[in-house]
């Protein structure tokens, strides 16, 4: 079984460039939980220490919306990593985290963690590696987001046609940036349809001109003095004007 | 020679926004870099000389005195880009070559153009030697709504004539007469705008039917705007507020009469 741990371990983002020696150690050190149906594996607002890694079964992560409901807002599964971030800041957690089935799951506390890193100096640039390529893959497309967004703003929608394809290859599953841009087109292609759609709502407005009253009132006006003699006038000055 | 042009805004009926669009589209105009003159005619409405932020007590003689020989037009034509201050948008025309010229503004002078009338030579002479004195591109005459027989002598002189109408029977019926009016009299240029229309009609649609119509250009749809009648008389809209859609479509119209030939 350590050696599925090694392996999900090699995974998970921050070890990404952390050597395959360390990280059989950090197997090694990770113990097993099991866990009921129903049964609460992180709760809410408590201090964060430990990195779980769900080797089987599948959990929920929930939340209370404003009205008390409990609101689902992930569901995790074999091969997939819960808190890593606790390992590095140790804030509280941020949801709770249920048992949808009996399950089991590796747990990597926080001093545990720590001793290693104190033993190996390379791990923690090792760390910092990896932080900074998520990040900065984070930041590209934060930048793009930005100039996508300005474009939908102006009604250009264009880019959704040219890029989607780039984006769906980007980053893995559990990267948020290639979620959030994910969501982002799919906003991106409703406001469109929706758009489209008001835009074949748009009423003809259908308007029909009276002619009999449109010469009379043109015949009631041309047939004075006055009008003839203007018009005899302009006929002149324009003329006049077209010669110089 | 070329001279400068002289562009009529006219509207069948009142309450189209025709000063406000006249003040507007001039403002643009002499943004581009041309020198503009404004005459104010339709002493009616609430005038286009309080767009341009201009005190009624600092006008003093007018255009009829001009035209009727008792005022030179140097005496007449207030410098706009002299005078900007007050405004937002306004602040944005110093330096700027536009000069406006008053019409008549009170009751007692208004009875007396109507009983000596204005002869139409007077008149176009009046309006050459505003361009000439002023070396104007565009001279902007604000007209009365209607066809009343100042309104026709402006028609008659005009290089290009511009008639707003919002998207109404009422309006369309009107428009109709006047273009017939404009051809009769030989206009070179004749320009059509909307004005207040509603953002629920098909303004592509609005723009082909009228201009199948009247067989002439819609050189803009300017949607009826909230924004517009919140800022009252209070300061030019589209300097104010230029990536309005509103400002957007005026300046379409603006582009379409320094594109007249």
């Amino acid at each position: 079984m350590k050696s599925d741990v090694l392996n999900q371990l090699q995974k998970t983002a921050i070890f990404k460039n952390v050597s395959d020696d360390i990280l059989a150690e950090v197997a090694i050190k990770a113990s097993t939980r099991k866990l009921a149906k129903d049964e609460v594996l992180i709760r809410k607002g408590e201090k964060g220490d430990s990195l779980f890694l769900i080797h089987d079964g599948w959990v929920k992560i929930v939340t209370v919306d404003s009205k008390g409901d409990e609101l689902i807002i992930n569901k995790c599964g074999p091969g997939e990593t819960i808190g890593e971030m606790a390992l590095l800041d140790g804030e509280t957690r941020s949801a709770t985290v249920i048992a949808l089935t009996e399950s089991e799951v590796l747990e990597l506390k926080q001093d545990v963690f720590e001793e290693i890193l104190k033993q190996r100096s390379d791990v923690p640039l090792a760390i910092i590696r990896s932080y900074s390529e998520r990040l900065r893959f984070s930041t590209t497309y934060i930048e793009k987001a930005i100039d996508w967004s300005q474009k939908t703003a102006e009604g250009d929608y264009s880019f959704v046609e040219q890029i989607q394809p780039l984006v769906e290859g980007a980053g893995s599953n559990d990267d948020k940036a290639a979620q959030l841009l994910s969501a982002f087109f799919a906003m991106v292609r409703r406001v469109k349809e929706r758009e489209d759609g008001l835009k074949q709502q748009l009423e003809k407005l259908t308007f029909e001109i009276d002619q009999a009253r449109r010469k009379q009132e043109f015949d009631e006006i041309t047939s004075t003095e006055f009008y003839a003699n203007l018009k005899e006038q302009a006929r002149a000055l324009r003329q006049k004007r077209a010669q110089g | 020679m070329n001279k400068g042009k002289i562009v009529s805004i006219h509207s069948f009926r009142g309450g189209t926004g025709k000063s406000n669009t006249t003040a507007n589209l001039a403002a643009q105009v002499a943004m581009a870099g041309k020198r503009v003159g404004v005459v104010d005619t339709d002493i009616q409405s609430p005038g286009i000389h309080v767009l341009f932020g201009l005190d009624e007590t600092k006008m003093g003689k007018t255009m009829n005195d001009f035209l009727h020989g008792k005022a030179t037009i140097r005496e007449i034509g207030f410098s706009i880009g002299e005078h900007s201050s007050g405004g937002e948008g306004r602040a944005k025309l110093a330096g700027k070559n536009l000069w406006l010229f008053p019409s008549s503004i009170r009751g007692r002078e208004i009875s007396q153009i109507l009983k000596e009338g204005i002869d139409f030579n007077l008149l176009n002479e009046g309006l050459q030697k505003t361009i000439t004195e002023f070396d104007l591109d565009y001279l902007f005459i604000d007209t009365h709504p209607g066809l009343n027989e100042e309104t026709l002598l402006s028609i008659a002189t005009s290089d290009i004539l511009i008639i707003i109408l919002r998207p109404d029977n009422q309006d369309l019926q009107g428009t109709s007469v006047t273009v017939d009016i404009a051809r009769s009299l030989d206009v070179p240029n004749l320009l059509l705008m909307v004005n207040k229309a509603l953002p629920k009609y098909d303004f592509v649609e609005l723009k082909r039917e009228i201009e199948d119509k009247f067989n002439a250009p819609v050189t803009g749809i300017l949607p009826l705007s909230f924004d517009l009648a919140d800022n009252a008389s209070n300061d030019l809209f589209s300097l104010r507020f230029p990536d309005h859609d509103w400002s957007k479509a005026l300046r379409g119209v603006a582009k379409a009469v320094l594109a007249v030939e």
